[in-house]
């Protein structure tokens, strides 16, 4: 069965060109613009894997991680940002929030890995 | 391949059916000599027989004659009557069996003359005898015999007989040999069919291996064929695979790399506060929207010109040395900050604002490479 990944992110290439990708390799996705449409579809159906944004219009992304993990604390969500992190920030402070921190010129192949590797663990 | 064999085949049935046909030409025409042969034979035995009775009927004349000669009575001469008519039949016979060859036509001419010579010698012994004349049948006899005609007549029939045996011995041998041949002939025919049916037989198995043999060959280059195309097929595929995935991953960077920018420069665009990014010779290279919302002046005006131009330090920095005449420089020099100093910038109108003065220097891995200039305006717009 096709692992199911939601990605969040308020630009509309980032999430086509990741979709794509994903989607070549084998995944069902699931594509939302802003934190409540995400809200909405992880109500509908959870997904195996959320990538998410940091910066989302009307609130962001560890806002809505936060949210959703109340409910499901398992749920297993890498954040795909543009805002750069140093590692002690990332060892820290988004450890506790998210399961992998990458920045957004990670390259596609690398990150398809860190999806990977989340879904099997 | 398939014509050759075709015509290799038309050719091996014309000369199969050419040998039955010269094989039956051959065994009819025999088989029609031997029956000429046959009617030939039968009329020449029928012959040698005659001629025996011929012989023999001279003979038994002859006898008769001279019983009659040595006194003999009517009984004698019903005997001679009858020896003779029997000859005269057997010598119509042999006449008639041998019309047909002029040869023998002549010589049994010559034994009829003979024969009536006989008839004629004992007609008139017959007679004499008749009247009681003995001696003059005596005599008739004594002349025949010098005369040898006895001896003649049964000289001619024994050599026409001895003839005709050696011409039926001859026939003979002629029969043997024509069996012969037309046995030889039907022989060698079946024979020599069955070797070119064996033949044919052969080129059929050999053309049909053949194309065993070549159609295996076929499968198996289309085989080899199919298996280069799948592979070709799965190059082609991968390398599609790659090409999109390299482009999208292309995609992705420059994505990647233009959201980073705008990231960053919206960073710097969002203060309100003057932002003026300095190379190492302290030109302007980038200015934030405030400068131009501040100072009236726009990017185009202000680009790759002395900082110095624009903006005033009212006071040096009072832990710089009294004879630094350009503190800025000093700074970038040093890769210190300058903090809240006082100073003016100079709008397009030319007045002056007053405002505070901070200096960053621009660090890229450790080197200097020029500085960021942040104007905090003493009396902000309300």
């Amino acid at each position: 069965m096709k692992s199911h990944i939601l990605i969040v992110d308020d630009e509309a290439p980032i999430r086509e060109i990741l979709a794509q990708m994903l989607g070549q390799h084998g995944f069902r996705v699931t594509e939302a613009a802003t934190a409540a449409e995400a809200h909405q579809l992880v109500q509908r159906e959870t997904p195996d894997l959320i990538i998410s944004d940091l910066q989302l219009e009307e609130s962001d992304g560890l806002a809505m991680v936060a949210r959703i993990k109340g409910d499901r604390p398992q749920l297993p969500v890498i954040l795909l940002t543009g805002v750069l992190f140093d590692d002690e920030v990332v060892r820290e402070t988004l450890s506790k929030v998210v399961t992998a921190y990458l920045p957004k010129t990670t390259p596609l192949a690398r990150i398809l890995e860190e999806v990977r590797r989340v879904l099997e663990s | 391949m398939k014509d050759k064999l075709a015509l290799r085949l038309a050719a091996l049935f014309l000369i199969i059916a050419a040998i039955l046909v010269a094989v039956a030409t051959v065994a009819v025409r025999n088989i029609s000599r031997a029956t000429a042969s046959s009617d030939w034979v039968n009329q020449t035995q029928a012959l040698i027989l005659e001629l025996g009775s011929l012989r023999a009927g001279f003979h038994a004349s002859d006898a008769a004659l001279r019983a009659l000669a040595m006194g003999g009575g009517e009984q004698e001469a019903a005997a001679c009557r009858l020896a003779l008519a029997q000859l005269a039949d057997s010598f119509e016979v042999v006449k008639a069996l041998t019309r047909s060859d002029p040869a023998q036509s002549a010589i049994v001419k010559r034994l009829g003359v003979l024969a009536a010579g006989r008839e004629t010698l004992t007609t008139e012994s017959l007679a004499a005898r008749q009247t009681g004349k003995l001696d003059q049948v005596r005599n008739l006899l004594a002349a025949d015999v010098a005369a040898g005609t006895a001896g003649e007549i049964s000289r001619t029939v024994e050599k026409l007989k001895q003839e005709q045996m050696a011409l039926l011995a001859a026939r003979d041998s002629e029969a043997f040999r024509q069996a012969q041949t037309t046995r030889w002939t039907v022989w060698g025919g079946v024979i020599l069919n069955f070797v070119l049916l064996a033949f044919t037989a052969w080129l059929v198995v050999d053309d049909l291996a053949s194309r065993r043999r070549a159609a295996a060959v076929l499968q198996a280059a289309n085989e080899q064929l199919e298996t280069r195309v799948r592979e070709r097929t799965a190059e082609l595929v991968a390398a599609n695979e790659k090409l999109q995935t390299e482009n999208l991953e292309r995609r992705w960077s420059a994505q990647a790399l233009e959201h980073q920018l705008r990231y960053n420069e919206a960073i710097v665009n969002s203060l309100s506060d003057p932002v003026f990014v300095l190379t190492k010779a302290q030109n302007i290279s980038r200015v934030n929207p405030a400068v131009a919302h501040v100072t009236g002046w726009e990017p185009p005006q202000v680009i790759n010109r002395p900082l110095l131009g624009f903006v005033r330090l009212l006071e040096s920095p009072r832990h710089f040395s009294p004879g630094i005449i350009d503190p800025v420089a000093q700074a970038l020099k040093e890769g210190r900050d300058l903090r809240d100093l006082p100073a003016v910038v100079h709008d397009r109108m030319d007045r002056e604002i007053p405002v505070r003065f901070t200096l960053f220097p621009l660090r890229d891995r450790d080197k200097v490479v020029g500085g960021v200039v942040i104007l905090r305006l003493e009396n902000p717009p309300a």
